[in-house]
């Protein structure tokens, strides 16, 4: 029996309801759903939780998958979406926590940047990307990680996220605009 | 000299745009614009992706025992109702209802015109009251299940991002059962326009119906642009003020029926 053979019997056992298989799907897509809940989130315990929630609504909707379909392709756009749910939920919490808006959080002030020995430090640099990615809206910031690190065109990340092209590419751009302004700093000194 | 915007350089940088050529030239010949690029290319080039951790080979089997317990039930395939035992109870009945009401219709009148005295009034009128009856039973039961339907609709059609509508699909899917008994009833008595507009109708509820539950944005402006553009909601507005109309008219005024009348 082919990969391809096997592959489509275990999905169609797991659209049956046949547990094993679907821990069989679990096993074969797990890692490739963490990298990218990982790079969505940034965080390893959020990456952690999308993984969880992934897995549990793409057996709810198993049901629903056309087999025609790719099922890596279908996991692929729960796990984005998942990612977003979660990151729209800890926005909510964090706002309703700060009272502030993220977009203000995103725009430091200059005289808060620190001095150019420790700006040439690269972890300061990861510190500042990482920060500068955080405060990027969920939709942003999945926007560019699928355009910058998953090098997904805008085409599809509009499919993978539910949304029109023209929103996929002004989502990107907003991202990278927010990150300009965040990294002004640090390209003023390097 | 014409600058590229920053929007069109991002794309650029991503080998994406249809203006790639023209950037490509325009940037060895314009200083601004370059300088412009180097700043985008050079803020990018700082978000490079962070170290992955690690997860051994084991880790699909600690996913697995992480959820085991918590699998919810499948949502079965929208067509799969159809056969579950409930529902296909609910169906016979209501098939054996329709059924009955036909039976009725074809033999009541009849033995009422032979109790009538001979001669008195022609089988074709005689029955004539009672059709008229089952006509306006008829129509005011559509409008019910239109001004119903227009609700579902216009929730969906307001819907502004991406949600939940498993509810609006339960609705939607209980409705598309009843439009067919009524598009069918509606055939029957000749009333084309509404068995047109129900038709109509059950190809939006039936997309709402297939819709993923949790329905994206881009899904719902094409639902949303498909009812538009068959000015269904107004369609079903129109067709429900004539029914009551019609229903509410004195018995023996001549209301066209609605078949004469085109809804556009």
């Amino acid at each position: 029996m082919t990969d391809a053979t096997e592959a489509a019997a275990v999905l169609a056992r797991a659209r049956q309801g046949d547990s094993d298989a679907f821990r069989a799907l679990i096993e074969r897509h797990s890692r490739s759903v963490f990298r990218l809940a990982y790079r969505m989130t940034g965080n390893e315990q959020d990456a952690e939780d999308v993984v969880q929630e992934s897995f549990l609504r793409a057996y709810r909707q198993l049901g629903r998958f056309e087999s025609r379909a790719n099922f890596g392709t279908w996991l692929y756009r729960i796990v984005a979406n998942c990612s977003v749910d979660l990151m729209r939920a800890k926005q909510a919490r964090h706002d309703q926590a700060r009272g502030e808006s993220l977009d203000a959080a995103v725009e430091m002030p200059a005289s808060q940047t620190p001095g150019p020995e420790r700006l040439a430090h690269s972890s300061e640099i990861e510190r500042r990307v990482r920060d500068a990615l955080g405060g990027l809206s969920p939709l942003e910031r999945a926007a560019f990680t699928l355009r910058h690190y998953e090098g997904r065109s805008i085409e599809e990340i509009g499919k993978t996220l539910g949304l029109g092209t023209s929103a996929a590419k002004h989502s990107v751009f907003r991202a990278v605009k927010k990150l300009r302004i965040a990294l002004q700093p640090l390209r003023g000194e390097s | 000299m014409k600058h590229y915007h920053e929007d069109d350089l991002i794309l650029y940088y991503y080998g994406e745009g249809r203006k790639r050529p023209d950037i490509e030239r325009h940037l060895d010949e314009c200083g601004t614009c370059a300088a412009n690029y180097r700043e985008i290319a050079g803020t990018l080039s700082m978000v490079v992706e962070p170290p992955l951790p690690e997860r051994g080979d084991q880790y699909g089997l600690e996913v697995w025992q992480r959820i085991r317990h918590k699998l919810p039930e499948q949502e079965l395939p929208w067509w799969s109702l159809w056969f579950r035992g409930e529902r296909l109870m609910l169906v016979a009945a209501a098939a054996v209802l329709v059924l009955a009401a036909f039976v009725a219709g074809r033999y009541l009148p009849g033995e009422r015109a032979g109790s009538a005295p001979a001669g008195d009034t022609p089988p074709t009128m005689a029955r004539g009251g009672t059709a008229e009856e089952r006509q306006r039973i008829l129509l005011s039961s559509v409008a019910d299940h239109l001004d119903r339907s227009a609700r579902v609709l216009t929730d969906v059609v307001n819907t502004a991002e991406s949600r939940d509508i498993s509810t609006e699909q339960r609705w939607a899917e209980d409705l598309l059962t009843t439009s067919r008994l009524y598009r069918q009833d509606a055939e029957d008595a000749g009333e084309q326009t509404v068995a047109t507009v129900l038709d109509d109708l059950e190809r939006s509820l039936l997309e709402i119906v297939h819709s993923p539950s949790q329905i994206s944005a881009a899904d719902l402006e094409q639902i949303r642009r498909r009812i538009d553009l068959a000015a269904l909601l107004f369609k079903v507005r129109v067709l429900s003020d004539e029914l009551r109309q019609r229903d509410s008219a004195p018995a023996d005024a001549a209301t066209p029926r609605t078949s004469t009348r085109k809804i556009s």
